[in-house]
């Protein structure tokens, strides 16, 4: 099986997370993705985690991770051979990314409109942290800066204690996914026979229309010219993290009282209660059944309180760790994870498919390739450079 | 100037709560037909609010107490609730609105006249919900052998946690996320609720549905996606996973901390619950910072003269830096900062954000009005392309804004069929009393 996106050639010039993501998701639904490292590497390979905690530009797990499926040619583009190469490459190819400063691309003669000045059907996305217009253009952003000021980080957390980020890098994996929906829509349209375009996508942007409340707490801001605070996490009936025999749990229970009581087996507490919503009950009675549940909870373990609570119909999660995760029956038999097989790195459990497509599945996934494994595939079997010329690129540290 | 690049795609949309929107919202904006499919003879929870059940009174009032509240335009429900929910409204510009219940027997069939015309239908329901309207994908292949069915629901289709239900915040606690993000010195109780899974998957069932697009021009044939929200997350995580499966590691709470950079933290400033964001990545980003403080003698502290050293010394470092900054304003620190070459950026609450230069410069936010519930700025696309021009083409729909274009026009009823329809309440553009309630 080819996947989706077979025979749609991408030249990726990006690094880090946001474009290798989109294009890691590209080159897993069967694009053709090219990768052009700058000859020391994407910054990636030295992030790690790495095996046994020892660098090594080939084991760093961040890198293998967003580079399955893609090949890998070094070049240097700041230099005019880089770039001659780099030109050569582009009008091969269908998509391009980059994710220089604003303008250094164009300076450089590969920008949006030398790439696309002879021919109509170029996709192009420029992925930057504020975009390629505005008074920001050319600030420095981070996934901690951007999640700062563009994205809900202000309501994430305790409203006690200091904002909190996401995970990892997830402003820039939204990014990178967004990219790719752009690049897929767009080129799309050229296969319809419309034409190609250049994208300007901002991991700010991207943050300031977030789907994870930001998009509906800004309207909602809109709409009533009120700021949301950071909540005090916890303080419904019910509601919230709450400790238990092995770990934690995340209910939303107490908003339907009966289920509530019939979770922690005390249905006949009914008769205690006011005749009022579970958000207007007196604090004393909140205490009293809050003790209740959590000494219920203190003596169940996580996956037994989540199965019971879903039986009645409360929406809940537990909280597991990166442990509970991999080893968990539902997620392994749903055939979630990726033995990938790296000759220097070794073989490591991988996440998989992000979906499953019926009728298009993903190709079998391949490792990330090492830095330049396909310098002489590309350059001399496709590009048809010389192997002396090769050479002498080499010397020069081009590639 | 190109046309919008999915004009011409027509979407039934069966979606709720913020994942399943956003996938329709992205399509709608860059060109898609979005048919919203809505029942009028109950309420569909999680979708425009019709279940809230309060006063502008006692909205303002939860509001003035930090409490959760429906953000209705200056918090009034008016008469029609669900046409003015902020939740809504925020994904749902660009669509239609079309009132059919698929638990009856009438909407079932109107619903499989308007899956022979859509190209796409979208549901993000707990599985069984589709299962219970005795809709199924194969079924549906058959009314549209061209159909593409991306379905999302929490924890995919199959499994011992198949008709599980939980919001974003639910499903990331299920995939070790809540885990990570929290606080390294409180529990989990304060980490407090997030609902990434949804926005990942919003973009990530657009991509979806633009890929299957191509593989139908390509063979002419549809197909089932799935795409469970808590799946949709894994790649996030990856690097965290392969740390466990090299190392045996489990990644304890990152809170603000990277693995690498120090500073990386939020930073007090002049006000309350005013911050700045700091993310140092090399010495001469550390010196710029403390020589634009003015405390050199950081820059010159053993503990801080290494990146490696200032890793294993950033509670010490953060403190130092954090009483520094305390007295400071967090815009001028953030334009003074950058000018130095340093990354940082300043914490924007909605309203601040509303405000942002840069992003009205970038002409982001996009003006709606809708009759009866006025005109207000909305957050734009989340990307821009140089010679497709793209704005706000339709209003958010009020409910069943859109039934005589859906009925008459797209599935071919004839007025009496659809009086007969209105007749038996199950088509119409408000909620009977009995179901509002008192």
């Amino acid at each position: 099986m080819a996947g989706p996106l077979e025979g749609i050639q991408v030249l990726d010039l990006t690094r880090n997370v946001a474009g290798p993501y989109a294009t890691k998701l590209m080159a897993d639904y069967g694009a053709d993705v090219l990768k052009v490292e700058p000859p020391g590497g994407d910054p990636s390979r030295e992030a790690g985690p790495f095996p046994g905690d020892e660098p090594h530009p080939e084991k760093s797990a961040l890198f293998l991770h967003l580079n399955t499926n893609k090949r890998s040619i070094t070049l240097d583009p700041s230099t005019a051979d880089g770039q001659a190469l780099v030109t050569q490459l582009a009008a091969r190819s269908d998509v391009v990314l980059e994710d220089f400063a604003p303008g250094q691309a164009a300076q450089w003669g590969i920008g949006w409109e030398q790439l696309s000045a002879d021919r109509e059907d170029l996709v192009m996305a420029s992925i930057t942290p504020f975009g390629q217009s505005g008074p920001y253009r050319d600030y420095l952003g981070s996934e901690i800066t951007l999640e700062a000021m563009g994205g809900p980080m202000l309501n994430t957390g305790h409203g006690e204690k200091q904002p909190l980020k996401l995970g990892g890098s997830t402003a820039h994996y939204h990014a990178g996914a967004t990219a790719a929906f752009a690049i897929m829509t767009t080129r799309l349209r050229v296969e319809m026979g419309g034409e190609g375009d250049h994208i300007d996508l901002s991991v700010f942007e991207c943050q300031a229309g977030f789907r994870d409340r930001r998009t509906i707490f800004v309207t909602g801001a809109s709409y009533t010219g009120d700021a949301r605070p950071r909540p005090i996490a916890g303080t419904r009936l019910g509601s919230g993290v709450r400790p238990c025999l092995d770990g934690y749990v995340n209910l939303l229970a107490g908003r339907r009282i009966d289920e509530f009581l019939a979770l922690i087996e005390k249905p006949e507490l009914k008769a205690d209660l006011p005749d009022v919503p579970p958000n207007q009950m007196p604090p004393e009675i909140v205490e009293m059944l809050e003790a209740e549940y959590l000494m219920w909870l203190l003596q169940r373990p996580k996956t037994e309180i989540i199965a019971r609570a879903q039986e009645l119909h409360i929406l809940s999660g537990a909280i597991l760790t990166v442990e509970d995760l991999v080893t968990d029956e539902h997620y392994g038999g749903r055939d979630v994870w990726d033995e990938i097989d790296h000759p220097v790195a070794g073989t490591f459990t991988y996440p998989g498919r992000p979906m499953v497509m019926s009728a298009s599945p993903r190709p079998k996934p391949e490792a990330a390739p090492l830095l330049g494994e396909h310098n002489e595939e590309v350059f001399v079997g496709e590009l048809g450079i010389e192997s002396a010329e090769l050479e002498r690129l080499r010397s020069q540290g081009v590639v | 100037m190109a046309q919008l690049p999915l004009e011409g795609v027509r979407v039934a949309d069966i979606t709720v709560v913020w994942a399943g929107p956003h996938v329709t919202q992205l399509l709608a904006e860059w060109g898609a037909e979005i048919i919203r499919v809505e029942p009028v003879n109950r309420i569909q929870p999680s979708s425009r609010g019709g279940e809230q059940r309060m006063t502008k009174e006692q909205a303002e009032a939860a509001a003035a107490s930090g409490g959760v509240v429906p953000a209705w335009p200056d918090y009034d429900p008016g008469d029609e609730p669900w046409n003015r929910s902020a939740a809504f409204n925020s994904h749902s510009r660009n669509k239609k609105s079309m009132a059919c219940d698929i638990m009856s027997p009438e909407g079932r069939e109107a619903f499989l006249k308007l899956i022979e015309v859509c190209d796409v239908f979208v549901e993000n329901n707990v599985p069984e919900t589709i299962e219970k309207a005795n809709i199924t994908w194969e079924e549906l292949k058959e009314v549209n052998p061209r159909l593409i069915m991306l379905r999302m629901p929490a924890f995919g289709l199959s499994g011992p946690y198949k008709n599980y239900r939980g919001f974003g915040t639910h499903v990331e606690g299920m995939i070790g996320h809540h885990y990570l993000r929290g606080y390294q010195d409180a529990g989990p109780e304060y980490t407090g609720d997030a609902f990434t899974a949804d926005a990942m998957a919003g973009v990530q069932g657009a991509l979806a549905a633009t890929m299957a697009l191509r593989h139908r021009e390509r063979t002419g044939e549809g197909q089932l996606i799935e795409m469970a929200l808590a799946e949709g997350f894994l790649p996030v995580l990856g690097e965290f996973i392969l740390d466990y499966s090299m190392n045996d590691r489990i990644t304890e709470p990152q809170a603000n901390t990277h693995p690498s950079h120090a500073p990386h933290n939020v930073y007090p400033t002049e006000g309350d619950d005013q911050w700045i964001a700091i993310d140092i990545a090399t010495d001469e980003q550390f010196v710029a910072l403390c020589d634009t403080l003015a405390v050199p003698q950081l820059a010159s502290d053993e503990r801080f003269a290494t990146a490696t050293a200032r890793h294993e010394h950033r509670d010490a470092l953060d403190a130092e830096l954090a009483a520094v900054t305390a007295p400071l304003d967090k815009e001028d620190l953030f334009h003074t900062l950058q000018a130095a070459g340093v990354t940082a950026a300043p914490t924007h609450n909605e309203l601040e954000a509303l405000a942002d230069q840069h992003l009205n410069d970038r002409n982001f936010y996009k003006e709606a009005t809708i009759e009866g519930v006025g005109t207000h700025r909305y957050p734009g696309m989340i990307f821009q392309m140089d010679n497709t021009p793209n704005d706000i083409r339709t209003p958010p729909p009020k409910l069943g804004e859109h039934n005589e274009y859906v009925y008459l026009d797209l599935l071919g009823y004839s007025r009496e069929q659809y009086d007969a329809l209105v007749a038996k309440g199950l088509v119409g553009t408000t909620y009977p009393p009995e179901v509002l309630g008192g």
